[in-house]
């Protein structure tokens, strides 16, 4: 080869070798300092990050949005049942329960200086009304609210269509995940809310009350600094809070998220597996979780049952149903699936301190000594199915009439959780002589499957919707709610009817929050339920969230619950708050 | 001549209504492909909408005034007319999972880092499998070379994702070396400075590394084995016969016949990239088209599906009339029409 050839392809491969190592030794240096930034975790990627319109399809809420900019009105505390105030001072109902009023905190401003004021509940409420059902929260605002009216500038009157007890609690007051959002009059007044992006940088947009502005973004992190003119810290309401940057970064597999909270670079972890966790205390002692010690986990407000098609035979019959419970044992589940880290679940309640009153009230009047749901007993399964007819094949599963007993158990493909819970129902079933199987289907098929009654059983989170009281989930199995298969049911998927229990139900909907009265629609209400058991409530459902203690502190625990501990939650601005930077150790450099 | 002109241009006439067959025949079935997958695509972005929103009741009301918006209350006819149309004037229209984002806007986030990293991860392979396997189909190669095929082989083996998980552990985790994630550092937005690119390089080179490792030994294979049918051929014996240098037998001779084929699978594969890497990109967490496609077939996001699906056709269409178009100059014979 000649001597300039063999120069040149030295120079080309010398040249890519100091490319690469260039890039490595220029390690990207962060301009955030640690002991001022918190940095939590952000489940999946965003794929629209420029959108800050929190009421089109495509927002997405829990990337640092509803925690840090947007503020609500209430609070509830699922530890305590209290509502607790934030924008919001009061909302109260007239003694028919359609007319609510709204106090206001005064002294509330946007982060553009101007006022926040009742016109912005008004104009908020107006925009949601004009475009319903098209934007987040316009269909149940519709549905409920006949007008808003200004009374002053801090308060505002609500005329319902119909009485509505749960109407601060259920969109006002962030019981599950977030709350209805107010805008600034000032700036969605002229825009087209299912267009407009609400990002343009040069005006400092997006304009909300929260305590922090947004910095900087991409798909995969959102950063949000610290306004240190925040209306509440002037106000003498709260101090700024001490963070000085937020972070939501995706962090990508559970591998990789434990690894980055190993290495450091992230405070706070949305939900693991046990054995993240230990790997985690493993390799750091200064990681906590809601427990100090097993099970670890927060409950989640949506416990997980095996859900039947009540309209499908044989699945119809509550004996079958009752044959189906014998069969499984929960611990089992909590061991397999769950490795320890959740709970046997007894109700389609979750085990909130509010709603543990209302499981206590069916001990006590011994209902589950007549209706025994946790027992496992394959032998009473055996009994209920021969009185059914029918008998073990060769193969050892049931067969009535020459066809076998079988059902297909279906999950939701993006939730891992749910499809262990299946696979292990499966197999018990499958022991106790029905040929079960488990399929997952993808999310959006099985959404719809559910509501159009395309399934016999699956593994879901059953009536979710109760956090502080009993009604939001026992209505979900009214028979108003009923549809034939193929017809898209909004609620009462399972297709259950039971006029005795929907009358019960109703009259409970109608009665004020913590009325007495309630207890006793309750309870025989739920004799109804547990008698037909048109569910099986299998597992309290789980979340298993590390911090990490070496940078910020006074994170919720069980020991210490000023808020739940799910950081995608809005509730979390409450978290941001409340938490405090570690002290530097004076013999370390910073 | 006039008959060799008359034959060329008869080739181009039939490659480009292939061309066209192929996009019409591919758009056609990404129209109806996702129709006929059960699942509505309004009923699962209202559930998710419903899901965020307390308590709704009326989610039928939302769901018909959504269908509405997106056309899919019009007979299947008008719709595929209206697809097609919009196709040809490259408007794909508004996501339904993403609405109000515009489908052309999702890609055009998506489709640079996508572009960047596969591209050149595909080429890499490409060129380094195709002369690692050129050297062991060489009957002149030494043979202690000849071992790297099961060791190539052998990374082939492992999915691009367990390979990324190794990487991230070893020079990233361990030796920290590399960032564990993302396709930039945060601090340095996409911009034209040299921090930027630094950083993007930087991010670039693990998940580059496990596609390259991973994918090499397929181009390796192909190559040995199209160099030693070449190796035999009359031609090499002459060319041997007449005292030509090895290094210009190797070049010259057996690796400018042995790469054609080699050359219509490189085309294939840049064709494909615009689909990504769903499996590397989520390890990595990088902001490419893959986990965009896998988003919209979750959501069976029909405007998204089709409008990715519609860049990948033309994608990997135009390589193959690239390819067809440039296969005559290299081979006289297929202008011909002898092969």
């Amino acid at each position: 080869m000649k001597p300039v050839g063999i120069a040149i392809k030295r120079f080309v491969f010398i040249g890519l070798l100091l490319s690469v190592a260039g890039c490595s030794l220029h390690a990207p240096k962060s301009d955030y300092d640690r002991r001022e930034t918190v940095v939590f975790d952000l489940e999946t990627r965003v794929l629209a990050p420029n959108m800050w319109n929190p009421y089109v399809p495509g927002a997405r809420l829990e990337h640092g949005f509803h925690q840090c900019m947007i503020e609500p009105l209430f609070i509830l505390n699922t530890e305590t049942g209290i509502i607790e105030p934030w924008l919001g001072l009061s909302m109260t109902s007239n003694e028919t329960l359609d007319v609510w009023t709204l106090a206001l905190r005064p002294e509330v401003k946007w982060n553009d200086g101007v006022p926040f004021t009742a016109d912005d509940v008004v104009f908020t409420i107006n925009l949601l009304l004009k475009n319903a059902p098209s934007l987040l929260f316009s269909g149940p605002m519709k549905q409920w609210v006949a007008r808003a009216e200004k009374v002053d500038a801090l308060t505002v009157l609500f005329h319902l269509t119909k009485p509505n007890p749960r109407f601060k609690l259920d969109y006002w007051s962030v019981k599950i995940a977030n709350s209805v959002t107010i805008l600034p009059e000032h700036i969605w007044k002229d825009k087209d809310p299912l267009t407009f992006k609400n990002y343009e940088p040069g005006k400092g947009w997006p304009v909300f009350t929260g305590p922090y502005k947004l910095d900087r973004f991409s798909e995969t992190s959102f950063s949000y600094r610290r306004d240190d003119g925040w209306w509440g810290a002037k106000a003498g309401w709260k101090p700024l809070p001490a963070p000085k940057m937020l972070e939501w970064v995706w962090q990508g597999t559970e591998e990789m998220r434990t690894a980055a909270m190993v290495d450091g670079s992230v405070d706070s972890l949305c939900d693991i597996t046990l054995g993240a966790y230990q790997a985690l205390e493993h390799f750091r002692g200064d990681v906590m979780a809601w427990t100090d010690g097993p099970p670890y986990v927060w409950l989640d407000p949506c416990p997980r049952a095996l859900e039947f098609n009540c309209g499908h035979p044989p699945w119809d019959d509550k004996e079958m149903r009752w044959a189906m419970n014998y069969c499984i044992n929960r611990d089992v589940i909590v061991a397999v699936a769950y490795e320890g880290t959740s709970m046997p679940s007894k109700h389609f309640f979750p085990a909130y301190p509010p709603l543990e009153r209302f499981t206590r009230i069916l001990e006590q009047n011994g209902a589950y000594d007549r209706f025994p749901v946790w027992e496992y007993n394959p032998d009473k399964a055996r009994e209920i199915l021969e009185s059914k007819g029918y008998t073990r094949n060769r193969y050892g599963y049931f067969e009535k009439d020459g066809k076998e007993l079988s059902v297909t158990v279906t999950t939701h493909e993006a939730a891992i959780e749910l499809q262990r819970v299946a696979q292990v129902v499966v197999e018990q079933l499958q022991t106790a002589g029905i040929n079960a199987s488990h399929r997952s289907e993808a999310g959006g098929t099985w959404m719809d499957n559910g509501s159009l009654g395309n399934f016999d059983a699956r593994v879901g989170w059953m009536a979710c919707g109760s956090v502080s009281e009993p009604w939001s989930s026992m209505d979900t199995f009214n028979a108003s709610w009923m549809m034939p298969d193929g017809k898209r049911a909004q609620y009462n998927i399972w297709r259950w009817k039971n006029e005795a229990y929907s009358a019960l139900v109703s009259d409970m909907g109608r009665m004020p929050l913590g009325d007495p009265r309630i207890d006793d629609l309750y309870w025989r209400a739920m004799e109804i339920w547990l008698d037909e058991l048109p569910g099986i409530p299998l597992t309290q459902a789980r979340k298993l969230l590390p911090f990490a203690q070496d940078h910020w502190k006074n994170w919720p625990s069980k020991e210490n619950p000023y808020s739940h501990p799910c950081t995608w939650w809005q509730s979390t601005c409450k978290m941001i708050h409340e938490i405090k930077p570690v002290a530097p150790d004076p013999g370390k450099a910073p | 001549m006039s008959t060799m002109r008359g034959s060329s241009l008869a080739y181009l006439i039939r490659r480009l209504a292939m061309f066209a067959l192929t996009i019409w025949l591919g758009l056609t079935l990404m129209f109806l492909i996702p129709r006929m997958a059960p699942g509505d695509p309004i009923a699962a972005m209202v559930a998710r909408i419903s899901s965020q929103a307390g308590r709704v009741e009326n989610s039928e009301q939302m769901i018909q005034a959504w269908r509405t918006r997106f056309g899919l209350d019009a007979p299947l006819y008008q719709q595929y007319g209206r697809y097609l149309w919009n196709s040809l004037h490259f408007d794909l229209g508004y996501s339904m999972a993403y609405f109000p984002m515009k489908v052309e806007d999702l890609v055009r986030a998506g489709m640079p880092w996508t572009l960047a990293l596969l591209s050149i991860a595909t080429v890499l392979s490409f060129l380094v499998g195709s002369t690692l396997g050129a050297l062991m189909g060489w009957p002149a190669s030494p043979r202690a070379l000849r071992l790297v095929l099961p060791a190539a082989l052998c990374f082939t083996s492992i999915p691009p994702f367990m390979l990324g998980i190794l990487l991230i552990y070893v020079f990233a985790f361990g030796l920290r070396w590399f960032p564990f994630a993302g396709a930039y550092a945060h601090e340095f937005p996409p911009g034209r400075n040299l921090d930027f690119v630094f950083s993007a390089v930087h991010h670039g080179i693990l998940p580059a590394t496990a596609i390259v490792v991973t994918t090499m030994g397929f181009w390796a294979l192909g190559m040995r084995a199209m160099m030693v049918t070449t190796s035999g051929e009359d031609y090499m014996i002459l060319a041997q016969a007449k005292g030509l240098r090895p290094r210009r037998l190797f070049w010259m001779y057996g690796v400018r016949n042995a790469i054609l084929p080699q050359v219509t699978s490189l085309a294939l594969s840049i064709g494909g990239i615009a689909g990504g890497s769903v499996l590397v990109e989520y390890i990595f967490t990088y902001p490419g088209m893959g986990y965009l496609l896998y988003q919209g077939i979750v959501n069976n996001d029909y405007a998204l599906i089709q409008g990715m699906t519609s860049i990948l056709i033309i994608g990997v269409a135009t390589a193959v009339l690239i390819v067809d178009l440039a296969y005559p100059l290299l081979d006289p014979r297929i202008r011909r029409g002898d092969l």
